[in-house]
């Protein structure tokens, strides 16, 4: 009688587990796909931001060559946005928001970057939620949080910042973005507006507060590109192109 | 609008801090309502220890885990209806809300209270037989009854098992609901707690009750076998129920060397 490791052949929870398995594996189903396509749409858009550093100057519809190589990559961002949008639908939108994060923030990041070359303005909440919308073409749509339009301006900033100081060591002057304003006006009217936004103690504010750094570092290196030029503005004439072995030029600028 | 500003639409930001501030005040109604909870859920582990672990406060008698001294029991049953209560008002305020955006706000008390509640139906509380495995929708069920007089003519404690005619949340939807991954968390603390409870009802001189501890660890782990589980948080802890499988079935096989089992003459 004393049997002290009865295995009953089968365990009598077994229909429990089952109810749950079709669930669990379609939740990581699910989940696996949107990681994909977050990881596919975050390298478009940076490969969107790349072509768009080619640009020097603001205010101007896209030329076509950058246009016409951006193509593939908006398309590659509207098929996998496709792809995903019926998995983050319901409540399912907010139980993956953490993993498509990363690719919407960058998405917005390259479309607030080419908004503000091509209009030299700011790309507003609703615009961008419903470029979003518009990129699937499916039924299903992905919405955006607003945590995440967020999130990409800042990482927007920094791009502003790299292309100012790219404008600037090869033009000599600081973009203008439109009447009374510059590349460096705008930067600080953005970092003004970002930094007015108070998260609280929500989990996104960790993130924010990183990438607010960030932002002001990149502020500042504007501005201290910008003392160069005119600091040394006077000594040396408009188009003047540095003789061999002189390196000189774009001192104080870091990209 | 001044010139600077003519880079962004006036009232950009504030439009977002807008939606923030929303957003926080209903994290802080939950948070509100969260932290209760917690308090509750500690209190009902301080019990869940004292069951296991006080001598004077479990009968020793084997196989009959009914004869737990009944005010410890009744007490159980009582945080576990605070709990419930708790829950109720959860669930009221985040059906508001889409379920998944706050969701981490208790997803933790949240199962806590699922393992108390799985525990005390183990130990043969909340009217039903000790040894049973309450399924998830026996929990929702349970968590949605009701101890309130206007539903329910009489209450004794423990709280009687009664489902109401709200048939449980179903997935999917944006109403307030404990998930698979919660309920299967809890159940491996209940594992936790039972390995730990069948050395300790030795100690107490219930031999009896390793036995079946070790069958329902076994059996449970044969559940978790079926499950495709990836790297996640459920899996990591998934990990640990055979060596609690291996840890109740060194105390029977302890108690079998030396003829202490039921039936096996001593005793």
């Amino acid at each position: 009688m004393a049997e002290p490791t009865s295995d009953s052949p089968e365990s009598p929870f077994l229909p429990i587990f089952e109810t749950f398995r079709k669930e669990i594996d379609e939740h990581h189903e699910r989940r696996e796909r949107v990681i994909k396509a977050s990881r596919d749409i975050t390298a478009s858009s940076k490969k969107i931001i790349f072509t768009l550093h080619r640009l020097r100057t603001i205010g101007q519809s896209l030329p076509d060559h950058i246009a016409k190589a951006n193509k593939p990559y908006t398309t590659d961002i509207a098929t996998k946005l496709t792809l995903i949008a019926p998995d983050l639908q319901g409540q399912n939108a907010d139980r993956y928001s953490r993993q498509i994060s990363s690719g919407l923030q960058e998405y917005i990041e390259a479309a607030s970057f080419q908004y503000y070359l091509e209009t030299g303005t700011l790309l507003t909440y609703a615009t961008a939620a419903s470029n979003v919308r518009d990129l699937c073409t499916g039924e299903a749509k992905v919405k955006l949080g607003y945590e995440d339009y967020i999130l990409g301006l800042y990482d927007f900033t920094g791009e502003v910042m790299k292309f100012g100081i790219t404008a600037m060591a090869t033009s000599g002057t600081i973009p203008i973005s439109g009447p009374g304003r510059t590349l460096l006006t705008d930067l600080r009217a953005l970092r003004a507006g970002l930094e007015g936004v108070r998260f609280g103690g929500s989990p996104v504010a960790r993130e924010v507060d990183k990438k607010a750094e960030v932002m002001r570092v990149s502020v500042e290196k504007v501005e201290k590109a910008l003392y160069g030029l005119t600091v040394r503005a006077g000594e040396r004439p408009k188009g003047w192109m540095p003789s061999d072995g002189d390196g000189g030029r774009g001192e104080g600028v870091e990209v | 609008m001044s010139v600077q500003n003519a880079m962004m639409e006036s009232g950009l930001f504030e439009d977002l801090q807008k939606k923030i501030d929303e957003d926080t005040q209903v994290k802080d109604t939950l948070r509100e309502i969260v932290q209760q909870l917690e308090k509750q859920g500690q209190h009902t582990i301080d019990q869940t220890s004292a069951r296991s672990t006080r001598p004077d406060r479990i009968d020793s008698r084997p196989r009959d885990p009914s004869n737990l001294v009944k005010s410890t029991f009744d007490a159980f049953g009582r945080t576990i209806e605070n709990q419930v209560q708790s829950i109720q008002r959860l669930a009221e305020v985040a059906s508001k809300h889409p379920y998944y955006r706050y969701n981490y706000a208790w997803t933790r008390e949240m199962q806590s209270a699922t393992f108390s509640i799985l525990y005390c139906a183990y130990l043969g509380g909340l009217n039903t037989q000790a040894g049973h495995l309450l399924t998830l929708s026996e929990v929702t069920t349970f968590m949605q009854s009701t101890p309130f007089p206007s539903l329910l003519s009489t209450l004794s404690h423990p709280i009687p098992l009664i489902p109401l005619a709200v048939p449980p949340s179903a997935p999917n939807t944006d109403s307030f609901h404990l998930t698979p991954e919660e309920y299967l968390q809890s159940l491996i603390s209940l594992v936790d707690e039972l390995s730990r409870l069948a050395r300790n009802s030795v100690t107490l001189g219930d031999t009896a009750r390793p036995l079946q501890i070790s069958k329902f660890i076994k059996d449970v782990h044969a559940g978790f076998q079926v499950l495709n589980l990836r790297n996640d948080g459920l899996r990591k802890r998934s990990d640990g129920v055979k060596y609690r499988v291996k840890e109740a079935e060194d105390v029977v096989y302890d108690l079998s060397l030396r003829g202490l089992l039921p039936g096996q003459g001593k005793v």
